[in-house]
């Protein structure tokens, strides 16, 4: 069995340091590794980072994140990931990582993902410059993802993205919003892949449990919707009986 | 927490640009915020990180529309271990 430890949209800041640090003080009893589901920062600044890598780092676990939309504000990103990786925060971007846990090994495929909505109420690659380059972006990213997805070789395979990849877990969340918070194209890249497990943020008012089209289970683990420091999951419960 | 702020009625172009306000302000940067307009005025609910954010929030929209009654509703986001785990066969 594998235990994962996640949490998005945490929004760091001086005023925020210290609030999940006793619930992050249990971690090593309780799971292999904690996945951050982007929106680490407010504003995506440097300051604002090295406040996530006192809160989020030598945790006695592994980290593994991928970004927010609020990590892009201040255009610092390299700078951002930088402070992260400093204190041993794994940063995904289209890529991925093989754990080796105690359980077996734990294989994470990340991306920020992007807004683009949902089959039959999505944007199109058609028109005006800015709405091709809205639709590449989100073609793009759900690419790389389902290439980092396909490329691991692993016992459990789960996929971290901030935007969502299903609407099932906007539920809350105003309809007319959904083409910002999510993208089917990401889900397509999920079940393109033996996906045991979709982690994504972003979604505040959203819900916590959906499933994609292929029938992977889809968690939206934003801190204000999960309402605790992290959520766990179990999973990978086939490998202990061999 | 409830506050109320000034007197007059609130229109759907305040609303709009309160909204985008919560989101753009750098003090605020919050998307997850709603602002709905009720006959009293206007309410604002959803979860912040910090008790701080939640009185920012407040002031700086009082500062901008300081004739439009706002209510606030903002709950401080609890961070508290889990206590179930969710298994997933
Ligand atoms: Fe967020
Ligand atoms: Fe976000």
């Amino acid at each position: 069995m594998i235990r994962i430890a996640a949490v998005g949209d945490v929004h760091m800041d001086e005023d925020v340091v210290g609030r999940f640090r006793p619930a992050l003080d249990e971690l090593p009893d309780c799971a292999d590794v904690l996945l951050l589901a982007g929106d680490l920062t407010r504003h995506g600044s440097e300051s604002e980072a090295r406040c996530v890598a006192r809160e989020f780092g030598n945790l006695g676990v592994p980290v593994i994140s991928v970004l927010g939309n609020h990590e892009h504000q201040c255009d610092e990103v390299p700078q951002v990931v930088k402070v992260l990786e400093d204190v041993g925060i794994t940063v995904l971007e289209g890529n991925g990582i093989v754990l080796e846990c105690a359980g077996g090994r734990l294989g994470v495929a990340g991306a920020k993902g992007f807004g683009g909505g949902f089959a039959g109420r999505c944007a199109s690659d058609f028109g005006e410059p800015e709405m091709k380059a809205f639709v590449q972006t989100t073609k793009d990213s759900a690419d790389a993802l389902g290439r980092a997805l396909r490329g691991l070789e692993c016992d459990v395979l789960v996929a971290l993205t901030h935007y969502s990849p299903v609407p099932d877990t906007l539920a809350g969340e105003p309809l007319e919003i959904y083409p910002f918070l999510g993208c089917y194209q990401l889900g397509q890249a999920i079940d393109s892949a033996p996906t045991a497990l979709a982690l994504h943020g972003h979604a505040h008012h959203g819900s916590e449990r959906g499933t994609t089209p292929g029938g992977v289970r889809v968690r939206n683990v934003a801190h204000p919707v999960i309402k605790q420091a992290y959520s766990i999951f179990h999973l990978g419960d086939h490998l202990d009986r061999g | 927490m409830t506050e109320q702020h000034g007197d007059a009625p609130p229109d759907e172009y305040v609303e709009a640009e309160i909204q985008r306000m919560l989101a753009e302000d750098p003090a605020i940067a919050e998307q997850g915020i709603t602002v709905v307009c009720l006959e009293r005025g206007l309410v604002l609910y959803g979860e912040v990180e910090s008790p701080h954010r939640r009185e920012e929030i407040l002031r700086r929209v009082a500062e901008r529309f300081p004739r439009v009654p706002i209510t606030s509703d903002i709950g401080v986001i609890r961070t508290q271990a889990p206590s179930q785990v969710e298994e997933l066969p």
